[in-house]
């Protein structure tokens, strides 16, 4: 019996059983859907990572003393001169600033905040990408003059402010009054769980309140290409400056690469739970399959006195779970396509449903109908004809 | 010779004790021969047909069908002298109940290789030659039984195969359709076909040319009927059938000279005036 003949039999037989052949793919078109959904949601989820991350920039880098390997978890690894070196020994570094932070009050006309007190270099703007909404950030005369003015996150401004227009108005940081020269407009960022509310002076007036120390450094390399390079070259500079300290170091890059993995494992993990759902739709659809066989056992001795060899037998079984199964992977497919598209609306990503997902999902599903139709049919195959034609 | 069997033997030892259905069996059934088998229930002639038909390997013992000896034969093999030298026709009729008569008839064909185009003008000739044109799309369901025995001898006969094996085809008809279906047989028995019938009424068996008898899985007499009934003849003496079996009525009609125009294409030319009065 050729391949057409077969499929047009296993057709009817699916017409003629709507129900009974939809609850029996049921299993494969959910396990279909939720792979679908899941991956188009993850895809999409991953890419709107990346462009978040590319534009924070991926030639990013921060170092930062490494703790590990020391008994004193405390104490100054950084100094101020470092910074003129490593400009100068690291030609590939553009841009470094050297941050600290501390909590403080931060007194506004009308309110007060406990908040982030971020000193930093008037690279920093560069580094984390700050956008000003108003006003300018600091420069490098007001760093090294130690002056006293101050740049607000906008949420921060709005809080201690109200409707007074911060920027020319003072604050007081601690106890010590500065002037407001700009606001730092709100980010995009799908990263930001909540508002940024930092206030950011200027290293060295950071550091004549607080004292002289250094968290991190945070710098930008030429290139993406060049980061790694930047940032060993960074660290031995440093370890020789500083003899018996060690230092760690991390771009941007490899956040992504982690961010990757993450979201792999996570696709991973979840593709997995959908595969369970698959092979248990994989054993409903076996399960129907040999009561099917049984109960066609006349038509079965029928077709092997007319000639029908066992492989015949096999084939039309087998065609048959392959087109339950094809049809309940086309019915999932679609289904998780919409599903998809459906949360993503929600979530404000567009989902990404790649060719080779529909493939596989569709390769999965006439997999199942051929590794669960096997034992249906070869019980078909092997029915002897005689006691086949006898059954009712 | 075309049937060619030779102290052909089957034991079943799935039991305690071994059953022997069939043993020493020998026979010989000419081309062009129409038989009958007849035997109580338990005499092995249903065993005998098994094997006749290639649906069951004998224990010992030699079985030529058309040249073939077929004890020798794998399942694949006997699968395909079922295919092209064995036409079946069962008392239960074994049609497929959700598939038309067309497409039923398209069956044998089907294993046979035989392209779809081909497949159709066999059938429809088939289902022509035992008076059912009208009826190609009508499923069994839709079929008096009758006209399903009619498919299902279209059905035994569309690979052309080398002989006809029916057992109790008449089993389960009334006696009006019954001897319908043995004037078919005739007719194509007339038309040079071989034919082994297995019954156990005697108004049936003496249709045929020769009656061989079993009992207890032995051949036990073979016999040769000198005037076999024409069921032609007997449709006549039957006369009008009742409003249940309205074809009846004409059939006593179509009695012809023998040999000259077969009944078959009578029976369709009597169902085509039928299908026009309705």
């Amino acid at each position: 019996m050729n391949l057409l003949e077969s499929i047009r039999v296993a057709l009817e037989g699916v017409r003629a059983n709507k129900l009974r052949s939809f609850l029996t793919t049921l299993g494969i078109i959910i396990g279909i859907a939720a792979v679908i959904a899941v991956v188009a949601i993850g895809q999409g989820g991953r890419a709107v990572l990346m462009t978040e991350m590319e534009k924070v920039g991926t030639n990013i880098f921060v170092i930062y003393p490494d703790w590990r390997n020391q008994e004193q978890s405390t104490g100054n690894k950084f100094e101020l001169s470092d910074m003129q070196v490593l400009k100068d020994k690291v030609p590939a570094i553009t841009h470094l600033s050297a941050n600290s932070s501390n909590m403080d009050d931060v007194r506004g006309p009308k309110d007060k905040k406990y908040c982030q007190v971020r000193g930093v270099s008037s690279d920093y703007a560069f580094t984390s990408k700050l956008t000003m909404k108003k006003g300018r950030f600091f420069s490098s005369e007001d760093d090294s003059l130690s002056q006293r003015v101050a740049v607000l996150d906008e949420a921060l401004a709005d809080e201690i402010f109200g409707r007074t227009e911060p920027v020319g108005n003072m604050v007081s940081i601690g106890n010590t009054p500065f002037l407001v020269i700009g606001l730092v407009a709100k980010g995009e960022s799908i990263f930001g769980f909540g508002e940024n509310v930092n206030a950011y002076i200027p290293g060295r007036a950071w550091r004549n309140m607080y004292g002289d120390y250094i968290n991190e450094l945070e710098g930008s390399a030429v290139s993406k290409e060049k980061v790694q390079e930047t940032m060993d070259q960074t660290v031995k500079v440093l370890e020789r400056r500083h003899r018996g300290s060690e230092y760690a170091s991390q771009s941007m890059e490899q956040v992504m690469q982690s961010a990757n993995k993450i979201t792999g494992i996570m696709t991973l993990i979840i593709g997995a739970i959908a595969g369970i759902s698959l092979f248990v739709g994989g054993i409903g659809v076996m399960n129907i399959m040999l009561v099917s066989v049984t109960e066609r056992t006349r038509e079965i001795g029928i077709r092997k006195a007319l000639g029908a060899r066992r492989k015949d037998i096999l084939i039309q079984f087998l065609i048959e779970s392959v087109v339950l199964c094809i049809l309940g992977g086309i019915i999932g497919m679609a289904l998780g396509i919409g599903g998809a598209f459906l949360i993503a609306k929600v979530a404000k990503w567009s989902p990404l449903v790649s060719w080779w997902t529909a493939l596989i999902a569709f390769a999965f599903s006439a997999a199942i109908g051929i590794i669960f139709g096997m034992l249906p049919a070869n019980k078909a195959a092997k029915m002897d004809p005689i006691e086949a034609l006898r059954r009712d | 010779m075309m049937i060619q069997v030779s102290q052909l033997a089957k034991i079943y030892s799935t039991g305690a004790h071994p059953v022997v259905a069939l043993k020493d069996v020998n026979l010989e059934v000419k081309t062009g021969e129409f038989v009958s088998v007849m035997g109580p229930s338990g005499s092995g002639k249903s065993t005998l047909m098994n094997l006749l038909g290639c649906l069951d390997t004998p224990t010992s013992g030699s079985y030529k069908l058309d040249g073939i000896e077929i004890s020798t034969l794998d399942d694949t093999g006997m699968a395909r002298v079922r295919n092209i030298k064995i036409g079946f026709v069962f008392q239960n009729f074994n049609l497929l109940s959700r598939t038309t008569a067309q497409r039923n008839v398209e069956l044998p064909m089907l294993y046979a290789g035989i392209d779809a185009r081909e497949r159709v003008r066999r059938a429809t000739t088939a289902l022509e030659r035992v008076g059912l044109a009208d009826r190609i799309n009508y499923r069994p369901n839709q079929l008096s039984g009758g006209q399903v025995q009619r498919v299902a001898i279209a059905r035994a006969l569309v690979n052309e195969p080398a002989v006809l094996l029916a057992d109790e085809p008449t089993g389960n008809l009334d006696t009006r359709s019954g001897e319908e279906i043995m004037a078919i047989f005739q007719d194509l028995n007339r038309g040079g076909a071989t034919i082994v019938l297995v019954t156990h009424e005697w108004d049936i068996a003496l249709h045929t040319s020769r009656i061989i008898h079993f009992r207890d899985g032995s051949l036990v007499d073979d016999e040769k009927v000198e005037n076999p009934r024409k069921a032609v003849e007997q449709l006549t003496k039957l006369g009008p059938g009742n409003q249940n079996n309205t074809h009846a009525s004409e059939i006593s009609a179509l009695v012809v000279p023998s040999g000259e125009v077969p009944f078959v294409q009578t029976v369709s030319e009597f169902d085509a005036r039928r299908g026009d009065a309705q």
